[in-house]
């Protein structure tokens, strides 16, 4: 039963992350609004709800609407700050402020709660699993594929990592490296928008409802190591599954300290993360 | 911000004699302070309180723009050394009864050093070069991590905080929120301010210049740039921390939000808003946005931040150098250092 509780925390982790890493490995920046892109995708998702329609319905508009959103914001704003990534760190710390209060303005200060789309539990050996956290392991892991296949298998993905690389050769190339940087963008913020999405009948709604991850993964992203796609990943992994274990053994307020503690110490001694290099 | 200050202009400004123009930052820095002491003489007492509580926010503004704008250490958790001082004079007050300002304020500014150079000390020094969102990220975590273990920790009264601290003490004389506060408070500023002020335009001051511009080339003369870096870190733990313990007598209390990431964060919007790296610039920032909010509390209180974010984001895209570099200018506002005229 732990296990369980265990792996699907770390599933939701590794979700909210995969946009993060993505964005930070492929173009070089720390998306600050990142945890609001996740806030977003869970509002939507709430929209979608009060509107009478059902809720499946809202985890797909989701990270449609945020991965547009994303989009452009990143082609009106996010695109200037690519040659300095502090400016783009307080940059889109402001965009994330942005939204996280105009979400606070809509819903109030209240925490509003959305249905899971898939009730119940499946029996398993004698044990009893909720089955929409089956589900978001079930979706974690296919998406996890399909990115990987995206960015390992397909030309687009050869692009990206072409634009990631050497810039200036993928240009020579031919390559549009500023459309790729938009589309990679927005490919991180419908994932972002994806994960609020799913998550959100677990955690309810309320407006800092992305502060909570944005911390948690930039430390993921970081102890996976920047620049390739297994290192967030495993990253995420890692901290979800200590953030998830610790308190059961001890107090969750010591735990959720401990978790980034130990993480900030390992990122110290060993900067290039656990995977080190670039690449798919 | 490193792109709009660059090396050239910090090296052409030596020597050439600043004497003969007509220079605008003490005019601003005048401007400001008489403006600041004669502000009580004006006010109703209650906006005395909240500007009083306003300059001890300029204090704090302080230390955050002499790790960012002048060494270019960006810190997400000079919070920690505000709150942590704030906790500890509170304690003091609290357990032992001491409420002496020769002994609280010292106490303060100690907690805020210690605290900043185990921290600063960790994440700046070591074999490996710290990168910057490294020491960004480490700051931000370890202000998330000391919010929440005061959250949780019952001796500092959890959720809650610490409830009525009583008054400071100057013998038998006790400094309560009004006039007298805000010129102590202003006292201090004025201090720390023309001590930082010093400082920056030192040898000591030009070697951060250069760590903020080019890193590596202050490497190669010989710096320890490390070390340099860990004292700067420290020092703006003691200003911080010296207007965290203000700022708890001031209020009469303390509660876990003071060491956390909001007003980390706040600080950094103070110091960007007004122009980081010219002392003023945080000062003004500080007063500009503090000002504006109280004006706007009462009728939009829940756009104002939005209001906050959206202003934040243009003067990031339009205006990186902060209000200031509407008045001043690129080479006034990066400034001399030692001593002029000799070449």
């Amino acid at each position: 039963m732990a296990v369980f509780e265990i792996a699907s925390f770390g599933a939701i982790v590794v979700l909210v992350v995969l946009g993060l890493g993505i964005i930070a490995s492929m173009m070089g920046i720390f998306n600050f609004a990142q945890g609001e892109f996740v806030l977003l995708g869970a509002y939507v998702t709430y929209i979608v709800h009060t509107a009478g329609l059902p809720v499946w319905l809202g985890m797909i508009a989701a990270p449609f609407v945020v991965g547009a959103l994303g989009f452009v914001l990143e082609r009106l704003i996010v695109r200037r700050f690519y040659a300095a990534p502090i400016v783009a760190m307080l940059g889109t710390y402001a965009l994330g402020l942005i939204i996280r209060e105009i979400v606070r303005g809509l819903i109030g200060g209240l925490y509003l709660s959305v249905p899971e789309p898939v009730g119940g539990s499946v029996t398993i050996g004698g044990m009893h699993f909720s089955t929409w956290r089956l589900v978001i392991i079930v979706i974690t892991a296919l998406v996890m594929a399909g990115s990987y296949l995206l960015l390992a298998r397909t030309a687009f993905g050869l692009r990206i990592r072409a634009s990631l690389e050497n810039p200036a050769l993928a240009r020579a190339s031919g390559i549009s490296t500023n459309a790729i940087y938009g589309a990679t963008f927005a490919f991180g913020a419908a994932l972002a928008g994806l994960a609020g999405a799913l998550i959100v009948p677990v955690f309810t709604l309320f407006a800092d409802l992305g502060i909570r991850f944005l911390i948690q993964g930039f430390v993921a992203v970081m102890v996976g190591g920047i620049g390739s796609f297994a290192g967030p990943v495993a990253g995420a992994g890692l901290i979800g599954t200590l953030s998830a274990a610790l308190p059961w053994v001890i107090s969750p307020v010591i735990a959720d300290v401990a978790v980034f503690v130990l993480a900030i110490i390992f990122i110290k001694f060993r900067p290039q993360g656990l995977v080190a290099g670039k690449g798919v | 911000m490193t792109e709009t200050t660059p090396l050239s202009a910090v090296s052409l400004t030596r020597g050439i004699s600043a004497s003969r123009q007509w220079r605008v930052l003490p005019m601003i820095e005048i401007a400001v302070l008489v403006i600041g002491l004669l502000l009580p003489l004006v006010l109703q007492d209650y906006l005395t309180v909240y500007a009083t509580r306003v300059l001890i926010l300029c204090l704090f503004a302080l230390s955050f723009d002499l790790v960012w704008g002048h060494a270019g250490i960006m810190s997400f958790g000079q919070a920690v050394f505000f709150g942590s001082a704030g906790y500890g004079v509170a304690l003091l007050a609290r357990d032992l009864g001491i409420t002496s300002m020769l002994l609280v304020l010292p106490a303060g500014v100690l907690i805020g050093f210690a605290f900043a150079l185990l921290l600063g000390g960790f994440l700046l020094l070591g074999r490996h070069p710290a990168s910057v969102i490294f020491v960004a990220l480490g700051t931000l975590t370890g202000s998330y991590a000391c919010d929440r273990l005061a959250r949780g920790w019952y001796y500092l009264g959890g959720q809650n905080g610490i409830p009525s601290i009583p008054p400071m003490t100057i013998g038998s004389y006790e400094l309560t929120e009004g006039p007298a506060y805000y010129y102590t408070a202003i006292g201090f500023l004025i201090v720390v301010y023309l001590l930082c002020r010093f400082l920056m335009r030192s040898q000591f001051g030009l070697a951060l210049a250069g760590l903020r511009e080019n890193e590596q080339r202050i490497a190669f003369f010989g710096y320890k740039v490390q070390h340099l870096k860990a004292i700067i870190f420290s020092l703006s733990g003691a200003i911080a921390g010296l207007a965290g313990s203000l700022y708890a007598f001031h209020e009469g209390f303390v509660w876990p939000n003071m060491l956390g990431v909001v007003i980390s964060t706040q600080v950094v919007l103070y110091v960007l808003f007004g122009g980081s790296g010219t002392l003023i610039g945080a000062v003004i920032g500080t007063v500009v946005i503090e000002a504006v909010s109280f004006w706007l509390s009462n009728s939009y209180q829940d756009i104002w931040p939005i209001i906050l974010g959206v202003l934040l984001l243009l003067v990031i895209l339009f205006r990186p150098a902060g209000l200031v570099s509407l008045l001043l200018s690129e080479r006034e506002r990066v400034g001399s250092f030692g001593r002029p005229g000799k070449r």
